[in-house]
């Protein structure tokens, strides 16, 4: 038995040190910084859907900013309440995304310069009355981004909160009437109206009197950046490249204060459903074909390898090797893949184990896997009769050979069944990677929703491309379970 | 070491107990080379754990066990480690054994289940372990059954690519135990007359069975077991044709004259 512990260790050496190596140096000096932004909210970070370029306002200000102050940029795209997580854990090094000035970000986070003034606003359902101003929130419920200022503006107003991923799932919550309201940069509403074309909600008020100023996000300690970031914010502003990246999306340079109202006519031109699906189909294909698919078959593969090392641990015989079998498949069948997920990624960083995201999501997904197929590996070990082992030994055969030749090959045909339900789930399950970073089929599809502004046609079609995969996995189970089963008499 | 007169089979003291149990209380035996033993005995005797302590299925407690040239002494055996699996191995591919239930590997055609040994384990070339294996089936009547499944098979036909299996590891003894018991009686008579004629090849076996006739007429040496002990020993005209003791004669009367 001490080969299960010796494949065992090599297997998490495997996991965790490999990936680890770095992709390579940056062939030029300049120091590479990393930019954390949603990627979802338009107009400022989004996907064209044209091209699938990451683009918006914020997009190309930190690029002329970088452009200035002499960065390499790195995009990280990530959901907003999780961008704070990753600026804290060193994972991005700035965030470009409209983060707004507060006295709490203030202590503590190096916040730059102001580089769009704005206001936010309360939007409520077409025809409702009765709700203008924040007072007015009072007992009523919101939807927003949890970790915004706006959610804190919504909950200091005595509203109810309904945390949602963005713009567009908010604005779907109040044109259903789920929610009453909710509120955002007037900049960000308007675009949404004009994206989508919608007269179905309406901008009903200013949340407050105060203008807000949005600005980048470092970690306190980066001064050196932050300073960087103010020069060339300054720089900016006196050569007008400021004034022309904002009046391109607005019409009017919003970098200043108090200089009129933002028009976002000329943006992207509202698109049909059709059109929607059909600029994002193929975009969302490739990710399956580039991320979901290859995560779920590495994943399969290495949880498979950890399962049938936990079911000999946990049948060998060696109490401690049946007890840390155990422990590891209670705990994998006893917490959330979310939870293990933001462990891996979020949580080993601060005991000095940094994994990229797709590291991160292969390991999680593998203990995941392995947890759950232990147990069906093992009872497929045991179902295979005590004389097949003893017929093997007999004819000189030793433990893992007997194994390899004789009894796996028998367990499969118990195996095969719930192992496909394993891999089916594990399938669906890649579409929770984008809390670890990873761009994979959803991840696409939330990106090309959030682009234009809607999100359900979207969402449809991953669906539909799932199903497609996993009919295609039942399909493929049906054959080898006839394969397996030819040999046994019926 | 063993000079060519001293027997290929030698058995001493073997101590064997299952909890508290006591299941081998001193089982000591010999068999000459080319001959055939017969285990006898009433249920629980201790006859399947004598032929599964040849072949190292069992770990005796303690005893001697000599094959050929592989001799271990079980006492001095430590229980872990290569130490202990190097000489069980090295005893073990001494004998071959044919289960009661066959135990075929189902998964394998006939003739991968009688190569399985040679090529996996002995490494020996796969045409030549083939070439072997087709003239073993044709032996056992089965030459035309090679390339089916055991599922496929007969109960009499599956027993005998069992002893195709461990015949073609080329084993100094052939252990059976019970080789048809499980069978449908109408098949019994096939599958003796495979132990039989390899008698007449030659081959060392060792036999646990309840067939007092066949017994009767392969056996060079017949044994009597009973609570773990040889009670009588000698030639099947001794042993079942003019038994000594009572307990042999009991048992002889009740599993001849069955109901
Ligand atoms: N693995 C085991 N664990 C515990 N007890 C065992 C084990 N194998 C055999 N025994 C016990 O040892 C004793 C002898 O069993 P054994 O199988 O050798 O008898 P046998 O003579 O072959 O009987 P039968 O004619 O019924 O096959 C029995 O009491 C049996 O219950
Ligand atoms: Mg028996």
């Amino acid at each position: 038995m001490r080969h299960v512990l010796r494949v065992l260790a090599l297997m998490l050496l495997a996991l965790v040190v490999v990936p680890a190596v770095p992709a390579g140096a940056t062939p030029d000096d300049r120091p590479v910084v990393r930019v954390g932004t949603e990627g979802t909210y338009p107009p400022f970070s989004f996907h064209d859907s044209d091209n699938n370029d990451l683009t918006g306002f914020d997009i190309e200000v930190i690029k002329a900013v970088a452009e200035e102050a002499g960065w390499k940029l790195e995009f990280v795209e990530t959901t907003f309440d999780a961008i704070f997580a990753a600026l804290d854990a060193g994972r991005i090094d700035v965030i470009a995304n409209q983060v707004t000035d507060n006295p709490e970000r203030q202590a503590r986070y190096g916040l730059s310069d102001t580089y769009t003034y704005s206001r936010g606003v309360i939007v409520v359902k077409a025809g409702t009355t009765g709700i203008t101003t924040l007072a007015d929130l009072k007992g009523k419920t919101t939807a927003q981004s949890l970790t915004t200022n706006y959610a804190k503006l919504a909950t200091e107003a005595g509203a109810k909160v309904e945390g949602v991923e963005g713009f567009a799932q908010a604005a779907a919550l109040v044109v259903q009437g789920r929610v009453d309201a909710l509120i955002n940069d007037n900049l960000a509403a308007l675009d949404y109206l004009n994206t989508t074309g919608s007269d179905s909600i309406e901008i009903a008020g200013n949340a407050g009197d105060e203008v807000s100023e949005q600005k980048l996000a470092f970690r306190k300690d980066d001064a050196a950046l932050l300073k960087q970031a103010n020069d060339a914010l300054a720089a900016l502003k006196a050569d007008g490249t400021l004034a022309k990246i904002s009046e391109k999306y607005f019409k009017i340079d919003v970098t200043v204060a108090n200089t009129g109202e933002a028009d976002l006519s000329g943006g992207r031109a509202p698109r049909s459903d059709a059109e929607i699906v059909q600029d994002a189909a193929w975009p969302m294909f490739k990710k399956l074909l580039i991320a979901t698919i290859p995560i779920t078959i590495i994943s399969f593969a290495l949880g498979l390898v950890l399962a049938v090392a936990a079911a000999l641990a946990n049948i060998s015989g060696s109490r401690i090797l049946s007890g840390l079998a155990r422990a590891y498949i209670s705990i994998i069948r006893g917490t959330p893949l979310l939870v293990q997920l933001f462990i891996v990624f979020y949580g080993l960083p601060e005991i000095g184990i940094d994994l990229p995201s797709w590291p991160a999501a292969i390991l999680a997904l593998s203990l995941n896997v392995g947890g759950y197929a232990a147990e069906i590996v093992r009872s497929a070990i045991l179902s295979v009769p005590k004389g097949q082992f003893e017929a093997a030994s007999t004819i000189g055969m030793g433990y893992w050979q007997s194994l390899r030749r004789i009894v796996f090959p028998q367990a499969a045909r118990t195996a095969v069944p719930p192992l496909s339900n394993t891999l089916i789930s594990l399938l669906k399950d890649t579409s929770l990677l984008s809390v670890v970073l990873v761009t994979e089929l959803f991840r696409e599809a939330q990106n090309a929703a959030s682009a234009a502004q809607t999100f359900f046609p979207l969402y449809l079609t991953a669906g539909v491309y799932y199903w497609v995969v996993c009919a295609l996995l039942a399909a493929g189970q049906g054959r080898i379970e006839t394969r397996l089963n030819r040999f046994v008499a019926r | 070491m063993t000079d060519s007169t001293a027997p290929l089979v030698d058995v001493r003291r073997i101590e064997k107990t299952f909890g508290d149990n006591h299941v081998l209380r001193g089982i000591d035996f010999q068999a000459d080379a080319g001959t055939t033993t017969v285990l006898i005995g009433p249920s629980g005797s201790g006859k399947t754990t004598i032929l599964r302590s040849l072949n190292v299925l069992e770990t005796p407690d303690s005893g001697v066990i000599r094959i050929g040239e592989v001799e271990v002494d079980f006492a001095g055996l430590p229980t872990k480690g290569k130490d202990a699996r190097e000489p069980v191995s090295r005893l073990r591919a001494q004998s071959g054994m044919v289960f009661q239930s066959h135990h075929l590997f189902p998964h394998k055609t006939v003739l991968e289940n009688v190569i399985e040994g040679p090529v996996q384990v002995q490494k020996r070339p796969r045409e030549e372990a083939v070439a072997d294996a087709r003239q073993l089936l044709d032996q056992v009547g089965l030459a035309e059954k090679a390339d089916q499944h055991p599922f496929q098979l007969s109960g009499g036909q599956q027993q005998r690519v069992g002893i195709a299996r461990a015949l073609a590891l080329k084993p100094k003894v052939v252990l059976f135990d019970e080789p048809t018991s499980a069978l449908d009686p109408e098949l019994v008579g096939e599958v003796l007359s495979v132990i039989k004629d390899l008698a007449t090849e030659g081959w060392t076996t060792v036999i646990v069975t309840h067939e007092i006739r066949f017994a009767e007429q392969v056996a060079d040496q017949v044994l009597f077991l009973d609570g773990g002990v040889v009670v009588e020993r000698g030639t099947s005209a001794q042993v079942i044709g003019d038994p000594s003791e009572d307990r042999t004669r009991q048992f002889l009367h009740r599993i001849l004259n069955p109901g």
